[in-house]
C-alpha cells in the first residue's frame, strides 16, 4: 500500500515534463486544436494532416459546435496553435468566440483560418480582425476564364489555377513549387497599407469574384491581382496567421490531381498544392523563419564590463547574437543587413554590424559629440523571417570639469586679454606715481 | 542758412571741447588714456567672441571682466584725484591711490582663478 502511495506520488511529480508545454526555448507549435465542420474532413484532408502528424504535431479534432471547447483553462492556454476548418459554422461551442479566437492569437499563437463559399459572418469577421476581407457578397466565388483547370467536365471555372507566389524562402521554402496550385473557393483582398499582412499567392490578372451561377448584372468589386488567395499575417508579437477562401486547397482531391492549366500546354502529374500546404504550414508553426536575438552587450575599447554611463567621444563596442530556428535547433543567423542605431529621437549613429559566421553581430563606433539619454536600437523587419526589436538605454555625460585639456586654443585671446590688463594696471601706476 | 550754422556750431562746440580738454591735469589725462586702452581691449574680446562663439564662457567673462573691472576702478581713481571735485576735496590723493592698488590686487586675484 505504501510502495503505492510512492508510486502514485512519483507519477505525479512527473507531470509537469510529460506535459510538452509550449517552451520558448522551441518555438515550434506543438498541440493544435483542430475546428471541424464534421468529422468526415478527418478523411478528405487526410494527407495534409497526417503530413502535419508526422512532423511532431499534436493534433486534437474538434466539432466546431462541440459545447467543452475552450482554449484557456486557469489562465494557461492548452493549445499552441488553432486550425479552424468549419466555414460553415455560425457560432462556436463551449466558451470560444470571436473575442476568445482574437486573444488566442493576440497572446503570440498561431492560426490555419480556411473559409469557402459557405463560409459564415464569424469566419469572414474573425478574417478581417486579423486584416483580411472576404468579398461581401456570400454567393461569390473566385472565377477566372483564362486561368482555370482543364477537367473532364466544362464546369463554370471556379477551379482555378495560379502560380503567382510570393518571392520568399523563409514562407514557401527553398524548393521551387514547380506545378502551380489548384484553388476553389471566395476571393478575399487585402489592405495595401498593411504591412503586416502578405499576399501569398494571388489570383491572376483575368479573375474576378462573381457568383457563378448568376448573370453578371454590374462590374465586380474584386478583380485581377488584388484578389488575394491566401493570405499570410505576421504579428508584432510574431503570431503568424494564414488565411484562405478555400477548404479545398488542403483536400486529398486537389493535393492528388493532375493540373493542367487553361491556353498552356504544360500538364503536371500532381499539382503543386501538397508542396505548396506543407510550406506553408511550417511557416506558420514556427518551423522555419523563427528568430530570436539575445545577449546584446556593449563596453567600452579596453573594459571587460557594460558601463553604466559613456561619455560623449568614448569608443565602444556593441554586439548582438542572432539565431535562427531550423526546426530542431537555434543555427546561427547569417545575413549582412542588421544594422544597430545609436538613438536619441534619431538615430545619431547607424551601423551595419558585421557578422563571424556563427551567430555573432558586432560593430564599434565613436559616441557622438551630443549627451542625453540614448538607446541602442536593433530593428530587424525582413520579408518572412520573425521581427526583432530590441534596445537598451544608456546615458551619455559630457566632459567633466578635468576631462578638457588644460589650456583651451579658442580662449587664448582672453588668457592674453586678462595678462595684459595686468601688465597695464603695473605700467600705469608706475607712469602716474612718477609723471612731473 | 540753418544748415550752415549748426555746422558751424558743431566745428565750434568741438574746438572748445578740445581746449578746455587740454586744460586738464596730466596725471588725468594718463588715466583717461588707460581707460581707453581696457575698453578698446574689452570690444575686440567681444568681436571675437561674436565670430568664434562663447565655447570656454568662464574665460570670456574673465577677460572681459578684467577690462571692465579696470575701467570702474581706473575712473573711480581720477574722480577721487581730480581737484576740481568738490566733493573729495579733503581726500588724500596717496589714499586715493593706494585704495586703486589693493582694488586691482583683489580683482587680478579673482580674474585668475575664474580663467579656468
Amino acid at each position: 500500500m505504501r510502495s503505492l502511495s510512492f508510486f502514485f506520488v512519483f507519477l505525479l511529480s512527473l507531470f509537469p515534463i510529460l506535459c510538452f508545454s509550449f517552451n520558448p526555448e522551441s518555438p515550434t507549435d506543438r498541440r493544435v486544436l483542430v475546428l471541424l465542420d464534421d468529422f468526415s474532413l478527418k478523411s478528405s484532408h487526410s494527407i495534409f494532416f497526417n503530413s502535419l502528424k508526422s512532423r511532431g504535431l499534436n493534433l486534437d479534432f474538434k466539432l466546431s459546435d462541440d459545447p467543452s471547447l475552450s482554449l484557456q483553462r486557469y489562465g494557461q492556454y492548452l493549445y499552441d496553435a488553432l486550425i479552424i476548418f468549419s466555414p460553415s459554422t455560425e457560432k462556436f461551442g463551449g466558451s470560444l468566440d470571436l473575442a476568445a479566437v482574437i486573444d488566442f492569437v493576440d497572446s503570440g499563437h498561431d492560426l490555419i483560418l480556411a473559409a469557402d463559399s459557405t463560409a459564415s459572418d464569424l469566419i469572414k469577421n474573425i478574417a478581417t480582425e486579423c486584416g483580411v476581407d472576404f468579398d461581401e457578397d456570400s454567393s461569390a466565388m473566385v472565377i477566372d476564364h483564362k486561368s482555370y483547370a482543364i477537367s473532364g467536365t466544362e464546369g463554370e471555372h471556379t477551379l482555378i489555377v495560379s502560380d503567382d507566389f510570393i518571392q520568399s524562402d523563409a514562407i514557401l521554402g527553398e524548393t521551387k513549387i514547380e506545378a502551380p496550385v489548384l484553388f476553389k473557393g471566395i476571393a478575399h483582398s487585402v489592405n495595401a497599407a498593411n504591412s503586416l499582412v502578405l499576399k501569398v499567392l494571388s489570383a491572376s490578372p483575368s479573375a474576378y469574384s462573381a457568383n457563378p451561377e448568376s448573370k453578371l448584372l454590374s462590374p465586380p468589386l474584386l478583380t485581377g491581382s488584388a484578389i488575394s488567395l491566401v493570405s499570410v499575417v505576421q504579428a508584432r508579437n510574431n503570431a503568424r496567421i494564414m488565411i484562405t477562401g478555400s477548404l479545398d486547397l488542403f483536400s486529398n482531391r486537389l493535393l492528388r490531381t493532375a493540373v493542367q492549366k487553361s491556353g498552356s500546354q504544360d500538364k503536371y502529374d500532381k499539382s503543386g498544392n501538397e508542396l505548396f500546404v506543407t510550406e506553408i504550414s511550417k511557416w506558420v508553426f514556427h518551423e522555419r523563419g523563427h528568430l530570436k536575438a539575445v545577449n546584446l552587450r556593449h563596453l567600452r575599447v579596453g573594459e571587460t564590463d557594460e558601463p553604466a554611463m559613456y561619455r560623449i567621444k568614448d569608443d565602444l563596442k556593441f554586439s548582438v547574437e542572432i539565431y535562427e530556428w531550423s526546426g530542431k535547433s537555434w543555427e546561427p543567423y547569417v545575413a549582412d543587413d542588421v544594422q544597430v542605431q545609436f538613438y536619441m529621437m534619431s538615430p545619431y549613429v547607424l551601423k551595419t554590424l558585421s557578422t563571424n559566421g556563427k551567430g555573432l553581430y558586432h560593430a564599434s563606433f565613436k559616441v557622438p559629440d551630443v549627451y542625453g539619454v540614448f538607446q541602442f536600437k536593433v530593428d530587424y523587419h525582413r520579408l518572412g523571417y520573425a521581427s526583432l526589436s530590441l534596445s537598451k538605454q544608456i546615458p551619455v555625460r559630457p566632459f567633466r570639469h578635468n576631462e578638457y585639456e588644460r589650456f583651451i586654443t579658442t580662449a587664448f585671446p582672453y588668457y592674453g586679454a586678462s595678462f595684459t590688463m595686468m601688465a597695464g594696471f603695473f605700467i600705469f601706476s608706475i607712469l602716474f606715481l612718477y609723471n612731473k | 542758412m540753418g544748415r550752415a550754422s549748426s555746422k558751424e556750431d558743431a566745428g565750434a562746440l568741438f574746438h572748445s571741447l578740445r581746449s578746455a580738454y587740454a586744460a586738464t591735469p596730466v596725471n588725468l589725462k594718463i588715466i583717461d588714456l588707460y581707460v581707453g586702452f581696457a575698453i578698446f581691449t574689452a570690444l575686440i574680446q567681444v568681436v571675437y567672441m561674436a565670430v568664434v562663439g562663447s565655447f570656454p564662457f568662464n574665460s570670456f567673462l574673465s577677460g572681459v571682466l578684467s577690462c571692465v573691472g579696470t575701467t570702474v576702478l581706473a575712473v573711480c581713481l581720477r574722480i577721487q584725484v581730480n581737484r576740481e571735485n568738490k566733493e573729495f576735496k579733503d581726500l588724500p590723493p596717496e589714499r586715493a591711490f593706494a585704495d586703486f592698488v589693493l582694488c586691482n590686487l583683489v580683482l587680478h586675484l579673482v580674474i585668475m582663478n575664474f580663467l579656468g
